[in-house]
């Protein structure tokens, strides 16, 4: 076998995975705290992508959502804005335990007419996710709409629900329990495509980002 | 009317914007992390940062399947083959429909017809598959559940291959080619013939099946 066929062979046969990977294409590698965050992110990120399940990724760095998997983005959702608190409190891994409830359709034995299937249009887009380690995740959506109506309409929620999110964390930050709080200011349609990916006990791990 | 919209709106977006600034005035101590620009002495430091970013990287890739993996949005019942980045085969299928069906005499016990989320492994790979109808088939129908498995055992439905995931569901094909790219099936996941068989040759026992 000559040199060519060996590094033909070779190239072939090589196990591509294992090579590095932009898992932030935003990274300044010549900053300390980017770097600091990237690698606690990185090391809370191989915990989850050990075992088969899907979770999420909440760049707020990179302002997407991830749906991951194994390492590997099944999914990315942009995140239009976002605020949060104490930023502190969003490190490590949080679990989902509460979601907002979607109305199933039922099926009548027998009948004749076929229910209408669950769609993204059934999803919410204006939610509170609830996680473990008292995180709480306020989806709301971003006003795009070109009616001056439904924007009215869309602003009036959105207004009452910064009002009642504000009083709840006025209140809680007086008790005894630290909550860290993120708001996520998304698009409706994706809005309504993370409610759909969610899952219960679903992993999140945040990476917080750095001044610049 | 027109005042009446015109002073509601003005009162919705003055509490926008009050919420909001207070919203960022609780952001802003938070965000009082110092950048330190890498002086003499920090280069050491920067340079093990680096590498420690590096190789978690490279362990998180290493995380990532190493042979083709099928990956299943069910919102838009899309399903891909893929090698790492690449992908290999694009698919128009139908998933869960989300709709539920109560269990005859069992109280509160439902059916939901959800394909489930997460990750598996193709678990076999089957050719000419007959279908043996689960007990909902009969329910959804309005029929009494046979008791003889033979009964039960149904030819050409499923296409001429199906690849089993785990508790009943399966990739399969489908008579019902004009419902593909809708959320019809009560968990499996439909293809075209086509489709499917590229599916069926590309992938494998213990391949992976990334579904959100």
């Amino acid at each position: 076998m000559n040199l060519c066929a060996i590094l033909l062979l070779l190239a072939v046969t090589t196990p591509s995975w294992g090579k590095d990977i932009e898992v932030f294409p935003d990274l300044n590698l010549s900053n300390p705290n980017e770097l600091k965050e990237a690698t606690r992110v990185l090391e809370e990120e191989l915990k989850l992508a050990a075992r088969p399940q899907t979770y999420l990724l909440i760049d707020l760095g990179g302002s997407t959502i991830h749906i991951k998997s194994r390492g590997i983005g099944l999914h990315q959702i942009p995140i239009t804005a976002w605020s949060t608190g104490s930023r502190e409190n969003l490190k490590g891994i949080h679990r989902l335990v509460a979601r907002p409830s979607v109305v199933r359709r039922k099926i009548e034995p027998g009948a004749s007419v076929e229910q209408e299937p669950i769609s993204l249009a059934d999803m919410p887009a204006d939610y509170v996710l609830s996680f473990s380690h008292s995180l709480s995740v306020t989806v709301v959506p971003s006003v795009a709409s070109d009616s001056l109506i439904q924007s009215a309409v869309l602003l009036g929620k959105v207004g009452w629900r910064n009002v009642k999110d504000w009083t709840s964390r006025f209140l809680t930050d007086r008790s005894s329990e630290p909550t860290s709080y993120l708001r996520l200011t998304l698009s409706v349609d994706h809005a309504q495509s993370l409610a759909w990916s969610l899952v219960d006990d679903m992993a999140v791990v945040i990476r917080r980002p750095t001044d610049k | 009317m027109g005042r009446l919209l015109l002073a509601t709106s003005a009162v919705v977006l003055f509490l926008l914007l009050v919420v909001s600034a207070m919203t960022t005035s609780r952001v802003a101590p938070e965000d009082s992390q110092t950048v330190h620009q890498p002086a003499a002495q920090d280069k050491a430091g920067l340079r093990t940062l680096q590498a420690r970013y590096k190789a978690l990287s490279k362990q998180l890739s290493q995380l990532m399947p190493n042979q083709p993996y099928i990956l299943v949005d069910t919102a838009r019942n899309r399903l891909y083959v893929k090698h790492q980045e690449q992908v290999v085969l694009d698919a128009i299928a139908s998933t869960g429909s989300g709709i539920i069906l109560d269990k005859p005499g069992e109280g509160h016990s439902q059916w939901i017809f959800d394909t489930p989320r997460g990750e598996f492994l193709v678990k076999s790979k089957l050719t000419n598959p007959t279908w043996i109808k689960p007990d909902w088939a009969f329910v959804e129908e309005g029929l009494a559940v046979p008791q003889n498995v033979a009964d039960r055992a149904e030819q050409g439905v499923l296409g001429e291959y199906a690849l089993g995931f785990g508790k009943g569901y399966f990739i399969h094909g489908t008579l019902y080619t004009r419902l593909l790219g809708k959320n019809v099936t009560h968990g499996c996941i439909r293809l075209n013939d086509s489709d499917l068989k590229g599916v069926y040759k590309l992938a494998r026992v213990g391949t992976p099946i990334m579904i959100f």
